[in-house]
């Protein structure tokens, strides 16, 4: 118990916070109207000549006095000396607490207060729920202030705000861990949030300060700049007008600093800012240009209030699309950017003014020679690889700009980005986010997204979100929708009713196109409840698994049954036959880029991450490629040829095998059960060499498929006859088959060699040849019902010419 | 009540003052950006819009046309900058004097009733007497 934080509820603060609170909203507004009426009835009166006049109008003053003293002083009440609650408590909240307060009144003070409402909006602390969780002791009302301390001095924040009052509350209540884990937040996220709010407010005064902007004469002894006007941007005006906001986070102050650095001192006057598209560089030249703007700033005189111009290449190509005109142009807009002396020229995307294409052209041969000299100041920005490429082409370039590297931000650095971002996006989208959707931005962006850097893949999938918005809020359903819709994937854990019932029923729901192999069932079955929980490892696939076994068993059929059950149709199924990939240079063809092979693994799951993955005959691809696939099966990545990462988080990922299918069934001829020989079948697969034992370690599960029985082919007559009847239900007519006559079926299909496959071709020559012959005698009409017999199948049978061979 | 009597009275000649004197300091400071009287001297003789400024090389004839050509250039430029500058002079002054009377006038304003008692007492009206 900490007794030094005391409450003094005489204290003078506390007496101007209930005074402020008393005159807050209509009182206030009162007054304002009473001063006007005083004065101009007591003007009226002494133009009437009536000297009682002097005494109203002077009146008016007292009023006016105390409408001052609220906006100057009581509105936002300074912090007090000293250390007590009625120093460091918001003003608004302190006004609002009886002389004995308990947590039951400062939840209600804290859930009518703005910066309460903050984390009722933004964290789901709501104003009912503080109140439902307060408790009504004023001797429990000390740990809340104990709390409020505790969280004041971890968020490093100057009072008790409405939002550290609400993170007290919380933290007061005895579950509270449980409680906020029930709304995805934990400790850290409180303090963020607490931090989140100080920082807005600290934006809201940094922004009510005038700043120095130079005046109407700042641009006067600098020249002209038509051209440039039209085929440029004008950063520095665009910020002076309102329309950017540039943000100003740690890893972009460092780059803004070495800006600042290399155009004040003397060398060359250019700079190179090269980064991921999306980690920032945009964002660094717009803080580059505020603080030029910004008169106060610390910038050198020889940099105040120049004027950032970005160069737009699609203007310049379309005004003059001759070779020779194109470079005239350049080079009349570079010569009025240098006459001009306050000009600062920037080539965002750079490499669209080095390399020849569509929307680009090659202007090496105008831009070196400024560049190298560099006397006029300008700034490239482009991707690491774009550097590389026009490093390889042209080194003498690459040599003369003085390169600046921006790394990708850091989840907290996004965050804040974020953060400040929704100061824009949410007025224009009209919605509010929740701190909750900002950290699932960041998380499934990091997973899903793979084309931008961070912060800017977050803030895109942040952008699209707002599209699927509720009632006015974002939140981690939104951004989970958001990213499902946009990706194809599901990231959401399983909460609907029919999903839950879907998954319980796994088994069932395969076991209604699979016959037998309840084991395998089972264990893919698991794999996927475990996963639709969220109870797996993140940073691998969803399943991986190798089933062995003879070929007609249903491994390929599982893996349908998966696609199709689970992920929404058998179309979610990337199938690749291994035995295409025998050669070590085989390799290339599987990671390749999907412009150049758009059937390639990695092109398939970038275009559909939420698949089961199908790779047949695995024992025939070449070890180069079993290898290539290693780091797959382990972390759930696999890069491709242009060495992106493509996820295979959110698949399932079946090998499949006949190696050993004579042992298998050896084994079971002998009566061994499945999960009597699986081991030791495994151990005979590593030492005969046919696979690698790292290989097969990589496999969460190792599934040995059994040949199927006669028992099990009846079964499998059955789903094929749904099959049939599936297929003639447009034209209202039934198939039904006698038992005698499956039985002779079976006995015609069966082959312990071949499993299921046989039976397929028995039952498309004898079934549906009859039902074909009778449709076309007549015989059989829409409506109609077909009943075959034994004696149909053995006619059949017989006039089989394959048979009568 | 008493309490919040002594609280304005407080306030009003305390941080209440300050921030009056602030603010008209603040105004002043934004004038004077505002007429960027600072850059106007910094600049005085500069050409104007950098219309001809620069280094001509060529024959004399060239040479001479372009040094003339800044001298105007130079000579306009100084023109409008003085009588900016003038200008923001000016204001500056009359706020000056306006920012001055309203830091005097806080301080006497709370006073203000009790004379505008006095004259209503008296009956003065100064256009009755005229």
């Amino acid at each position: 118990m900490d007794d030094s934080i005391e409450w003094n509820y005489h204290s003078v603060r506390a007496q101007k916070a209930r005074v402020s609170v008393r005159l807050r909203g209509t009182p206030i507004r009162l007054l304002r109207v009473l001063a006007w009426m005083l004065l101009v009835f007591g003007v009226a009166l002494l133009v009437l000549g009536v000297a009682f006049g002097w005494l109203v109008l002077t009146l008016a003053v007292l009023p006016w006095m105390v409408i001052k003293w609220y906006f100057g002083e009581l509105h936002h009440l300074k912090s007090g000396p000293g250390n007590s609650v009625d120093s460091l408590l918001s003003g608004d909240i302190l006004g609002q607490l009886p002389a004995r307060p308990t947590p039951q009144d400062i939840a209600s003070a804290v859930g009518s207060v703005v910066s309460g409402q903050f984390m009722g909006v933004r964290f789901g602390l709501t104003p009912s729920l503080l109140s439902h969780i307060a408790s009504s002791e004023p001797s429990d009302t000390a740990r809340v202030w104990q709390e409020a301390e505790h969280v004041r001095s971890a968020a490093h924040v100057p009072h008790y705000s409405g939002s550290v009052m609400a993170v007290a509350l919380v933290r007061s209540f005895h579950d509270y861990q449980h409680l906020i884990a029930q709304i995805h937040l934990d400790d850290d996220d409180l303090l963020a949030g607490v931090r989140w709010q100080q920082h807005i407010r600290d934006l809201v005064t940094s922004f009510s300060r005038k700043k120095r902007t130079g005046g109407i004469a700042r641009d006067w002894a600098f020249g002209y700049i038509p051209l440039l006007s039209r085929f440029g941007q004008n950063i520095s005006q665009q910020i002076q007008g309102g329309d950017v906001l540039a943000v100003d986070v740690g890893s972009h102050v460092e780059a803004v600093a070495q800006l600042t650095q290399t155009f004040g001192a003397r060398g060359r006057q250019n700079a190179a800012l090269v980064g991921q598209a999306g980690a920032g560089k945009t964002t660094i030249i717009h803080a580059f240009a505020q603080q030029l703007l910004d008169g106060d700033s610390s910038v050198p005189d020889s940099l105040k209030f120049r004027q950032v111009f970005i160069l737009d290449s699609s203007a310049l190509i379309a005004a003059a699309p001759g070779r020779g005109e194109l470079e005239n142009l350049i080079m009349r807009i570079l010569s009025e950017a240098y006459s001009a002396k306050n000009i600062i020229l920037c080539l965002d995307n750079a490499q669209l003014f080095f390399e020849e294409g569509i929307g680009s052209v090659n202007l090496s041969n105008v831009l070196q020679p400024i560049i190298e000299a560099g006397n006029l100041r300008m700034i490239l920005s482009m991707d690491e690889q774009r550097y590389l490429q026009i490093a390889d082409k042209n080194p003498a370039l690459i040599n003369a700009l003085n390169r600046i590297s921006v790394t990708p931000a850091t989840q907290a650095e996004s965050m804040l980005v974020m953060q400040e971002k929704l100061l824009q996006f949410e007025p224009q989208r009209s919605v509010l986010y929740t701190y909750q959707a900002l950290k699932e931005a960041f998380r499934l962006s990091e997973r899903y997204l793979h084309d931008l850097g961070q912060p800017g893949r977050a803030i895109k999938l942040l952008e699209s979100s707002a599209n699927y918005h509720e009632s006015g809020l974002v939140t981690m359903n939104s951004v989970q929708t958001a990213i499902e819709k946009t990706m194809d994937v599901k990231v959401s854990v399983a909460s609907d009713q029919n999903d839950r019932e879907r998954l319980l029923n796994l088994e069932q729901l395969i076991h209604e196109r699979m016959i037998n192999q309840k084991r395998a069932v089972q264990v893919v079955s698991d794999a996927l409840r475990r996963a639709r929980t969220g109870v797996r490892n993140e940073n691998r696939p969803i399943g991986t698994f190798l089933f062995l076994g003879p070929t007609g068993v249903g491994k390929t059929e599982l893996s349908k049954a998966l696609a199709d059950v689970y992920f929404g149709g058998e179309g979610k199924l990337i199938r690749l036959d291994l035995n295409e990939f025998v050669r070590p240079d085989d390799v290339s063809r599987l990671i390749a880029d999907g412009v150049r092979n758009s059937g390639s693994l990695t092109a398939q799951v970038m275009k559909q991450p939420f698949s089961v993955v199908l790779l047949d005959e695995i024992e025939k691809a070449a070890p180069e490629v079993l290898a290539t696939l290693l780091q797959m099966l382990d972390e759930g990545i696999l890069r491709d040829e242009k060495n992106r990462e493509v996820s295979f988080r959110d698949a399932i990922i079946v090998a499949t095998s006949n190696a050993g299918a004579d042992r298998i069934r050896e084994y079971i001829d002998r009566g061994y059960d499945v999960t009597q020989f699986e081991a030791q079948f495994t151990d005979e697969l590593i030492s005969s060499g046919q696979f690698r034992p790292e290989f097969l370690n990589r496999f969460d599960e190792i599934v040995v498929f059994t040949p199927l029985t006669k028992q099990d082919l009846l079964k499998v007559i059955d789903l094929m006859i749904q099959g049939v009847n599936k297929t003639l239900a447009p034209q209202h007519i039934t198939v039904e088959v006698d038992d005698d006559a499956k039985l002779l079926l079976v006995d015609a299909g069966y082959d312990p060699r071949l499993g299921a496959r046989p039976m397929r071709r028995v039952v498309q020559k004898t079934v549906e040849n009859t039902i074909a012959k009778a449709m076309l005698a007549g015989i059989l009409e829409s409506g109609g019902k077909l009943v075959l017999r034994r004696e149909h199948i053995e006619q059949s049978l017989a006039s089989r010419p394959t048979q009568n061979q | 009540m008493l309490m919040a009597i002594v609280g304005i009275l407080l306030w009003w000649y305390t941080d209440g003052w300050i921030q009056t004197v602030r603010s008209v300091r603040l105004r002043l400071a934004g004038l004077f950006d505002y007429f960027s009287l600072d850059i106007l001297l910094k600049t005085l003789f500069s050409p104007f819009r950098q219309i001809s400024a620069g280094t001509v090389d060529g024959p004399l004839p060239v040479k001479f046309r372009a040094f003339v050509d800044r001298l105007v250039s130079r000579f306009v430029g100084g023109i409008v900058r003085l009588l900016v500058l003038g200008i923001g002079i000016v204001s500056i002054v009359v706020a000056s004097v306006v920012g001055l009377g309203y830091i005097f006038l806080w301080a006497v304003l709370p006073l203000s009733p009790i004379v505008g008692l006095i004259l209503s007492l008296l009956g003065w009206v100064p256009w009755t007497i005229l």
